[in-house]
């Protein structure tokens, strides 16, 4: 039996008739067809799901559709700059030469924007600590680490 | 003035803003209009006999708009070579592996998908199956194909000099064996194929694929289609490694769906199915004999590895060829023999893998620094004795035209200190060394050259047509670079279509490490045949000679008086107006020998050059736990030409961490009769951000004579060398040589116990 949801996607108020069964990610990229956001293995070990949900990077594979009630979600599709230019950390991963095949990307930016959000100028450890479930298996990380903390240093 | 105004230089890539915004869209990204879920029901049997299969319940469930079984396929096997065709993509009598596609259905959603697979009705006769290499071969053994006796699928045997002699003459002989397990790829994105068919019968098809046309000519057979209505569409890949090269069950079995079904389909891949039913790596032991004289050259070698192949040929006679390959590209030796089997099992097909082979590497590497330390030489002084040179002919006859290999060892001597630190650190503490060599292309028969097209706009922009592929490690920024610095124009400027087999001409694939030596030049002589058809133009309207005109900044202008110009758009306005042709054409075959055959023949020109790198690594290993912390690593690579410098960097990097950290560490499948026991991130650990330590990339230039500005490949000898570094070091730092990888705790702390034994 379907469920109505009032939700914040993107900054705009959302509702949405959902199966309680459903995971935010199906909503995210059946549904709205949305598919920035990535299915990576859809049970919570790759990260390339990661959206932000009321300021915290979470796994949306894992996340069930109706605890989105109330809450703000921001996906990889409303990081962007209202005039469509990249935001400072979406900068930063494509001038550091942090994106490879990019699969991965949306939710390294999901979860490096969380931290940044948080914190004006996280430690290495912290950098690394909050894309610790992203997995990455074309950069090595060493990239990606320099450009979020080329966004740290900037602000 | 200048050199270049692109090549050389930090470059941002085409490609990845839309890769940082989510507008990229992979395979499984794609949505069609009436589009089905495609799902594969697979063999719950290592090997049986399929007695029946009964699809009719499945066929009336509603929401099920078809369901295909090797009924709906001629029948017919396929093979990467002539001699390996043992493949039906839906097979009709046996199963080989737990997880072989057997049928599939298209639903309206997933649900009744999976639904419909469970209507599915099989009869199985369970047949006896092999794990592992040993009971392949042991006598009476199943054989899993009629065809390959005593199930041994490939056996390359390469035999240089006189072996035997070599030992007799030698100083020291050694031999020891050397073992690992299968790894995998694990892809950032899981496979996933779309496919439609139009009303005229042309196939549209999306996949990750690392050659676009190296997927369709095996669609066009097994549909029985010409070539001309299969069109492989570019989309963006989110990863290969080696993989995804040669055509997937999931691909003909997508293709097949949507044309019963009159309905676009798409089969994504969970996880699961991307490590069973896609590729693995193969496990492998070898058995390596050197000897060498006092100083430590090599005078003979004699290797024999066995490879479990899993159920199928694959790439098979490439796998079981490739360590070895690499190994008498890296180091110079006169003698040398070569027993490489791969011996088929009722598990998973095994492939080409970026980092191929670690128990044969990891083994001549180990093996190399045992005889070092009987003769008292040093590893790093070991490498630098048998290092091959430029000039040089490989044994099995390839000509080394540029070779930086010596400049990689000193280099990353130097910079991690090797000579204050090896033999002088503390207990459980380490440094070791790597060094391999990758080639640029192999022997591809019709397949082995690229051609590109590049069509100028009246505005002066210019569209680029090449089949090459990116999977995600730059290969369209790499045409956009050179297109756009030949001509002197921008990035901005360049339009590209690529890796679609409607309009694009053959390719190799990004496969081998070929893109920027073969279809980077066939970019580049593309461009260059523009050029000179505008310079053809310019010259006649300023009244100088064509090699007096320089191309830059869009315009052409006298070089030695760059007042007098026209803007290219200029140049294609006269062009147009007169009848001109200014599109231009390019294509290059490279320089190798097409006589050259894995296994018939493995002598001769194999690429027409070759990479060069080196790894150091230095290493703590905690005692009690064998956990190993890497503190720091040194990563260099004969690159040829540096197009891209931090591309480069990034290619290094990921290789170290995948070869390195991961395949040296942690990675491996651990299996139950045929199943495997750990297929997703839960059990098989890839290497995480807090994994990785500093790594400092030295990037060596020996400017190829042929390649594209002297590039040849970017980042592999590195991926390649890295497992050998780790291994040095951790036997380094703890005192004892290791030869089961990887090197996971467990291991590490019974060599340590072991070691503390002997010395009681
Ligand atoms: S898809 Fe959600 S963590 Fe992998
Ligand atoms: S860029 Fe490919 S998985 Fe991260």
């Amino acid at each position: 039996m379907k469920k109505e949801i009032t939700f914040t996607l993107n900054k705009e108020k959302t509702i949405m008739e959902v199966d309680p069964q459903w995971t935010l990610l199906h909503l995210l990229r059946e549904v709205l067809e949305m598919t920035g956001t990535k299915e990576g293995c859809g049970y919570g070990e790759c990260g390339a799901c990661t959206v932000i949900i009321d300021g915290e990077a979470v796994n949306s594979c894992l996340y069930p559709v109706m605890e989105v009630e109330g809450r703000s979600v921001m996906t990889i599709e409303g990081v962007a700059l209202k005039d469509g230019s990249l935001d400072p950390i979406q900068q930063a991963f494509v001038d550091e030469g942090a994106v490879q095949c990019g699969f991965c990307i949306p939710g390294m930016i999901m979860s490096s924007k969380a931290l940044l959000d948080k914190k004006d100028k996280p430690t290495e450890e912290e950098i690394k600590e909050s894309i610790e479930g992203n997995l990455c298996r074309c950069t090595g990380y060493v990239k990606i680490v320099d450009a979020i903390k080329s966004v740290a240093g900037g602000r | 003035m200048k050199k270049f105004d692109l090549i050389g230089k930090d470059m941002k890539r085409v490609d990845t803003a839309s890769k940082a915004t989510g507008e990229a869209l992979f395979s499984g990204d794609l949505i069609l209009p009436r589009m089905l879920v495609g799902k594969v029901l697979r063999s719950p049997y290592p090997h049986a006999r399929i007695i029946s299969i009964d699809t009719s319940k499945a066929e009336k469930l509603p929401g099920v708009k078809a369901v295909i079984t090797a009924k709906d396929m001629s029948g017919d096997k396929w093979g990467v070579f002539k001699y390996t065709q043992d493949q039906q993509f839906l097979p009709t009598e046996k199963v080989r592996y737990v997880g072989e596609e057997v049928a599939a259905v298209a639903a309206v959603d997933e649900d009744t998908a999976l639904e419909a697979l469970s209507l599915i009705d099989v009869q199985y006769e369970p047949l006896p199956a092999v794990f592992t290499v040993d009971d392949a071969l042991a006598p009476n053994a199943p054989l899993i194909h009629d065809v390959y006796p005593s199930n041994i699928n490939i056996h390359v045997k390469i035999d240089v000099g006189d072996v035997e002699k070599g030992f007799s003459e030698s100083f020291l002989v050694r031999e020891d064996t050397f073992t690992a397990p299968e790894d995998s790829y694990f892809q950032g994105e899981p496979y996933a194929v779309a496919a439609q068919f139009d009303n005229a019968g042309n196939l549209e098809i999306w996949m990750p694929n690392a050659g676009p046309h190296l997927k369709a000519k095996p669609l066009s057979n097994v549909l029985k289609i010409p070539l001309n209505k299969v069109r492989v569409r570019k989309i963006t890949i989110g990863g290969a490694f080696g993989g995804r090269s040669e055509i997937a069950p999931a691909d003909v079995i997508c293709a097949f769906l949507a044309r019963k079904a009159k309905r676009p389909v798409k089969i994504i891949y969970t996880r699961e199915e991307n490590t069973v039913a896609t590729r693995q790596a193969h496990a492998m032991v070898t058995t390596i004999k050197t000897g060498v004289d006092k100083e430590g050259h090599v005078v003979a070698r004699d290797i024999t590895c066995r490879m479990d192949g899993g159920a199928y040929s694959s790439t098979g006679p490439i796998a079981v060829s490739v360590p070895f390959l690499c190994m008498e590209q890296a180091y110079r030796m006169e003698n040398i023999r070569y027993n490489g089997y791969r011996i088929l099992t009722n598990k998973p097909i095994r492939g080409m893998f970026r980092t191929h082979g670690r128990a044969f590497a990891c083994g001549v590497d180990t093996q190399l620094d045992m005889l070092g330390a009987e003769l008292g030489i040093d590893p790093l002084t070991m490498r630098l004795r048998n290092a091959r040179q430029t000039g040089d002919y490989t044994p099995t006859k390839s000509f080394v035209a540029s070779c930086g290999m010596t400049e990689t060892i000193i280099r990353t001597g130097e910079q991690s200190g090797w000579k204050e630190k090896f033999g002088k650190l503390p207990p459980f503490h380490g440094i070791g060394i790597g060094t391999n060599s990758v080639q640029t292309g192999f022997p591809m028969g019709i397949r082995g050259g690229s051609q590109a097209f590049i069509k100028l706009n009246e505005d002066g922009g210019i569209t680029v047509i090449t089949g090459i592929v990116d999977n995600g490690q730059g290969n369209d920024n790499m045409i956009v670079q050179i297109a756009a610095e030949e001509l002197g124009i921008s990035p901005d400027d360049v339009q590209l279509i690529s890796a679609d087999t409607e309009v694009t001409p053959s390719d190799p694939g990004s496969y081998s490490m070929c893109e920027t030596f073969i279809g980077g030049n066939a970019v580049r002589l593309a461009a260059q045949d523009v050029k000179m058809k505008l310079f053809k133009i310019a010259a006649g309207e300023f009244g100088v000679g064509e090699d007096e005109l320089t191309a830059r900044d869009r315009k052409i202008f006298v070089t030695s008086n760059p007042e007098k110009s026209m803007n290219i758009a200029k140049a294609v306005r006269i062009a147009l107006s007169r009848n001109e042709s200014i599109s231009g054409e390019g294509s290059y075959w490279p320089n190798v020998d097409a006589k050259r055959e894995w296994v018939k023949n493995p002598y001769g020109q194999l690429s027409e050059t070759f990479s060069f790198g080196t790894v150091i690594v230095e290493v703590k290993v905690d005692p009690e736990t064998g956990q190993v912390e890497v503190i720091e690593a040194w990563a260099a690579q004969d690159v040829g030409y540096a197009l891209n410098p931090k591309v480069i960097e990034g290619q290094f990097e990921g290789g170290f961490a995948m070869g390195g950290q991961g395949g040296m560490l942690s990675e491996f499948h651990q299996w139950h009769e045929g199943r495997v026991l750990n297929p997703t991130h839960l059990g098989y650990m890839v290497p995480l951000a807090i994994d990785m330590p500093k790594i400092n990339n030295i990037i060596v230039e020996t400017i190829d004579p042929n390649g594209p500005y002297g590039a040849k490949e970017a980042g592999m000898s590195v991926a390649m060398s890295a497992a050998q570094a780790y291994s040095g070091a951790i036997s380094n730092a703890i005192g004892v040589y290791l030869k089961d990888f990887p090197l996971t705790p467990d291991i590490i702390l019974k060599a340590i116990e072991g070691k503390g034994k002997r010395e009681q």
